[in-house]
């Protein structure tokens, strides 16, 4: 059957109810947070949740059937997604900018209420020579093993492509294991003056976007296994790729001046 | 002991300090209360130059900020590092 009787390379997308449960969705999550602020109830909120993790699953999946099995995604099409995950980027480094301004307005003239010193009296910081030194070293390696992915997929090496994916995945899995460990045993809370504020909104945002990017990679390791991925057309791994290594380059920003420099 | 104003020759107030050369003056006034503690640390209580930070601050802060930071001085409560 002949899908494509268009005379242009573009996709347009078939009917979908994913952007009206989307919205429902949404809309649901963030008047269920409101709930469970107020009145302590995390019902509406867990329907919210519900609802968006619904759409997002089958949404992708959809992307994923257009693509892969209906062969929608022409050069065209697979350049406006190049675009649209840029941009997306873009705005989370925006985002991202927006705590590490706050950061920076806080630490570099420390107001008179905290003594005019950084990190204030009494924080105890980490040691940006133990743990968080680790942490780095592991998010620069999962950058390097995810390299190793890419090209081994342009050379249609599928076993090492599955084996590097696999331990990008891991060490993943194992900053988040770490710093979460830190979190455990960290000597000061969100609520110790503003160290601890700018610290784990900075810090904490970064987590659950390691937390996004390992789930993206998960997916594209799945897809991998089935046999989505051509050579020359893995774009659903590229933007994966793409955000694990924004991810990497907030996570050396935070060390660099959070960790070393506030020390 | 405060000075007598005899005459307005005798109006005095901390000297412009370009560290701080903005109209908000509230860090020299902290910089200053700072200073004198630090300097009575070092050089001892009975060292009269050290009185130059005092004057500064008795002028510019505010009485219930000294007070504030006495009080919290005594209770081992002070932020800064004196």
């Amino acid at each position: 059957m002949n899908y494509n009787n268009n005379n242009h390379p573009f996709h347009l997308v078939d009917y979908s109810p994913w952007p009206l449960t989307g919205a429902i969705g949404v809309m649901t999550l963030v008047t269920g947070m409101i709930k469970w602020f107020h009145e302590f109830n995390l019902n509406l909120l867990m329907l919210g949740y519900l609802i968006v993790i619904l759409t997002m699953y089958q949404w992708w999946r959809d992307i994923c059937r257009e693509s892969t099995f209906q062969g929608k995604h022409t050069i065209k099409v697979s350049k406006g997604l190049r675009w649209g995950m840029i941009l997306f980027i873009m705005s989370e480094v925006f985002f991202f900018l927006s705590f590490f301004w706050a950061f920076f307005h806080s630490s570099l003239s420390p107001n008179i209420e905290i003594g005019m010193m950084w990190p204030p009296m009494s924080i105890i910081t980490f040691n940006p020579f133990q743990i968080p030194l680790l942490n780095t070293i592991i998010l620069i390696s999962s950058g390097v093993t995810v390299t190793w992915t890419h090209h081994s997929l342009m050379e249609n090496n599928f076993s090492q492509a599955i084996q590097s994916l696999f331990i990008t995945i891991t060490l993943g899995i194992y900053f988040s294991i770490i710093q979460s460990y830190e979190y455990f045993e960290a000597s000061f809370t969100i609520a110790d003056c503003i160290y601890g504020s700018t610290f784990f909104m900075a810090t904490g945002f970064h987590g659950l976007h390691v937390i996004i990017g390992t789930i993206f990679l998960f997916i594209c390791f799945i897809r991998l296994l089935n046999y989505h991925f051509s050579n020359i057309h893995h774009f659903g791994f590229e933007a994966a790729a793409w955000y694990w290594h924004f991810v990497d380059v907030v996570w050396l920003f935070l060390y660099i001046f959070v960790y070393w420099w506030g020390k | 002991m405060p000075d007598m104003i005899k005459s307005p020759a005798d109006l005095k107030t901390a000297p412009f300090d370009a560290r701080f050369p903005n109209q908000n003056q509230t860090r020299h006034c902290y910089q200053s209360y700072l200073d004198f503690y630090r300097c009575q640390k070092v050089r001892g209580e009975s060292y009269e130059p050290c009185n130059y930070f005092k004057r500064v601050y008795k002028s510019l802060c505010p009485n219930e900020w000294v007070d504030k930071w006495d009080t919290q001085r005594a209770e081992g409560t002070f932020p800064g590092r004196i």
